[in-house]
């Protein structure tokens, strides 16, 4: 899609020789770049296919093909297990996410009130500060709840997403003010206002910003791996326990990674009109 | 006002955050203090529970399966006494290197485990500014001596003393490996040499590679020794093969860039210039290997599962290559267990856990199941134990074999060893593989020396 929307404006300039030239050379470049985006996650699902012993092999086909990665990556982990809690992490950690940014977007954008500014910049501001430099003192903290290696020592810690806030708040500054005032001259209270006025229209973009914080979520390692200590309870971590002092085990390693990649591929297909609105409509406003 | 309720809850989370911040540094700052007597016994049936940090819980498959089933028979054995396993917390893609990252952080909450499983390399740390107790002081050094000796099997003379600072036993050596040269038996075959002499000095390593090129097409040798990424513990073993010691005997000078070293680290640029060695990381130098396309590489016996694998048939192994009419000195890699638990009750759990996981009984388990050498070395000649074990893995000879002249891991001093160790290892790395001239690694060392306490000269 992207491809086409680049190439089209050439397509249609393009005049005579020179033009189809370019326009040949052009194809050829985003041939080369969708083939080295597309290589190694074909390279992935080709090594998890191999033979044990094959596996490091640098044949392009994996021939004779051999599901005993699979199965040994199901021996060796609670797949299932994994894939479950790491579901329960993404979906929870998302709509918590997008609670958050929507009760403070309405905020900031149906209200004045003193500070306002400096309170959104200070929203803005967490999304400068690098995650390693909260990361200890969030560590502490869980440690004093006796909320590590909990999947909600994962949770909490992450449930406010300035991006989201961000992104939110620019959509509700679009929304017409008159549509509020009139809910609210027919006695709506705030909160009503919010449920029956505001989340409807919003819905395609609430459903574009939760569908990219749940992937962002279920890709998420660095955070898990610190908290979780005790065992491999999301997926993230189950694939860095194929790796380690005494080599990789790359077939199980890849088996995991590829069944990791499922559910956010399958999730992508199902919803990809979503997805592209959601990068398209980040940038708008 | 309900709508300020969420910027307060924001800035109350901040303060929070911030107090939290303050009360870490408190906490690192307090001394620890050690029990001047030995901790007491354990009354019969009090209950205590422990933490034990280990990598090898970081690895699924036989890693983590064997030390549990270990765990399983300890608590068994000790129904009273509880042990949570858990493996290092961090990112790196080896849970090894993360053990001392993981340990600070735990630390940093008040709340470390209470036996944990760290690297030789990181001993003065550990000791030093982790606080490890010393065992001699907990249980008295008569019972440490006495776990030495063992119920049947003593421990190999020159390990015992491997997790020793000052004269005292903190860390029980563990697990460990030398650096040996696996060789592909089949490319031997295919280039003309004999697979049952396998070359003894590194002049004869690079005739075999050099051979190996011309003759299979392959790459000759890869000496996983020699870049940032494989640390100092196999580089030492080449260094001191050669006379040297990357720092001095009483740890507080270094000398990489002293001639038996700089000569040492010229030997093996030349195998490179000459295409002997291929110029490769050191992923791609293991893996290579255990595809069949590099026909030798020194290693550390650690490996050997993942080369065995790969290979399929024709992998072999022989000693460290000698430099020409110099002794070989190998030096081993691997890690001890220590105590951080403060209560001695813990200390006391701790103990009896260390005393198991190193016992006749659980080296059995452990060599059997995971491969890793047993401390206890006589164990390989009891038909009861590791006998049957030994006799079908010929390729632990070697690694055995060492044992009886391996010298120490030697560590380097301060709280900078890492950016010492690195920065010595990355000069290495660019004369070896980069071509930079070995005149090099003084001006390296004049640099390195600045972080080594008391100057490092």
């Amino acid at each position: 899609m992207t491809a086409a929307a680049v190439v089209s404006p050439v397509d249609d300039e393009a005049v005579g020789e020179s033009g189809r030239a370019r326009s040949i050379a052009g194809h050829v470049v985003l041939t080369l770049l969708s083939v080295a985006c597309v290589f190694p996650i074909y390279w992935l699902y080709a090594t998890s296919l191999r033979a044990p012993e094959d596996v490091y092999s640098l044949s392009v086909l994996p021939w004779p093909l051999s599901l005993e990665n699979y199965a040994d990556a199901f021996a060796k982990t609670d797949m299932v297990g994994m894939l479950v809690n790491t579901t329960v992490m993404a979906v929870l950690t998302a709509l918590g996410q997008l609670l958050v940014a929507l009760l403070a977007a309405y905020a900031f954008a149906a209200w004045r009130f003193r500070f306002q500014k400096l309170l959104y910049l200070m929203f803005v501001g967490t999304w400068l500060v690098p995650f390693q430099v909260t990361m200890l003192p969030n560590y502490v903290l869980l440690s004093r709840l006796d909320l590590l290696d909990t999947l909600a020592g994962v949770i909490i810690p992450t449930l406010c997403s300035a991006m989201g806030v961000l992104l939110l708040r620019q959509h509700l500054m679009g929304f017409p003010k008159e549509l509020l005032d009139a809910a609210r001259m027919d006695g709506r209270s705030s909160w009503g206002i919010l449920w029956t006025v505001v989340v409807p229209t919003l819905r395609p973009v609430l459903a574009a910003l939760g569908i990219l914080l749940a992937i962002t979520a279920w890709n998420e390692y660095f955070w898990p791996a610190l908290v979780l200590r005790r065992g491999n309870d999301v997926v993230q971590l189950g694939l860095r326990s194929f790796m380690g002092t005494e080599g990789n085990d790359w077939g199980p390693l890849m088996a995991t990674a590829g069944l990791t990649c499922l559910p956010v591929f399958l999730l992508y297909l199902v919803l990809q009109r979503h997805i592209v609105n959601a990068f398209v409509r980040s940038g708008l406003k | 006002m309900r709508k300020l309720s969420l910027a307060r809850a924001g800035v109350a989370l901040l303060c929070a955050t911030a107090l939290s911040a303050c009360g870490l540094g408190g906490e690192t700052a307090a001394p620890s203090s050690a029990p001047a007597t030995v901790i007491p016994e354990l009354a019969a049936g009090q209950q205590v529970s422990i933490v034990f940090e280990s990598y090898n819980f970081g690895q699924a498959g036989a890693w983590t399966d064997t030390f549990t089933e270990l765990i399983g028979k300890f608590t068994a054995a000790h129904p009273n006494i509880k042990v949570t396993p858990q493996k290092p917390q961090g990112n790196s893609a080896n849970p090894a290197t993360d053990t001392v990252s993981s340990l600070q952080s735990q630390l940093a909450t008040g709340n470390p485990p209470d036996v944990a499983q760290l690297g030789f390399s990181e001993l003065d740390f550990s000791v030093n500014q982790l606080k490890a107790a010393p065992l001699d002081d907990l249980v008295g050094r008569d019972a440490v001596q006495k776990n030495f000796d063992g119920a049947k099997y003593p421990y190999a003379k020159t390990a015992r003393a491997l997790g020793d600072w000052n004269g005292k036993t903190y860390g029980v050596p563990f697990v460990f490996s030398t650096p040996v040269l696996y060789y592909n038996a089949d490319l031997f075959t295919q280039a003309g040499l004999d697979p049952a002499k396998p070359p003894t000095t590194w002049a004869e390593v690079e005739q075999a590679a050099l051979a190996l090129k011309s003759k299979t097409g392959k790459e000759g040798v890869y000496v996983d020794c020699l870049t940032k990424s494989s640390k100092d513990w196999c580089f030492q073993s080449i260094v001191r093969s050669n006379g040297g010691r990357v720092v001095s005997e009483d740890r507080k000078t270094l000398s990489f860039a002293e001639a038996p070293s700089v000569e040492a680290v010229t030997a093996m640029q030349a195998m490179v210039k000459s295409g002997a060695m291929p110029n490769r990381t050191q992923q791609q130098g293991t893996e290579g290997f255990a595809r069949g396309d590099i026909g030798m590489i020194v290693e550390s016996s650690a490996l050997q599962g993942t080369f065995g694998k790969g290979l399929k048939t024709g992998l072999r192994s022989a000693v460290l290559p000698a430099f020409t009419g110099k002794p070989v000195v190998p030096t081993n890699s691997g890690a001890s267990l220590f105590v951080f638990a403060k209560d001695p009750a813990k200390q006391r759990a701790g103990w009896e856990l260390i005393k198991f996981l190193t016992s006749e009984e659980a080296y059995t388990t452990i060599s059997t199941k995971i491969g890793y050498l047993p401390l206890r070395t006589e164990l390989v000649n009891d038909p009861a134990a590791l006998k049957p074990w030994a006799d079908k893995n010929p390729l632990i000879k070697p690694n055995l074999e060492q044992l009886a002249k391996m010298e120490p891991w030697v560590s380097f001093p301060g709280d900078d060893y890492v950016q010492v160790r690195d920065g010595m290892m990355s000069a290495v790395e660019s004369v070896v593989f980069q071509g930079a001239d070995p005149s090099t690694l003084k001006g390296k060392q004049d640099e390195l020396a600045k972080l080594v306490p008391g100057g490092g000269r």
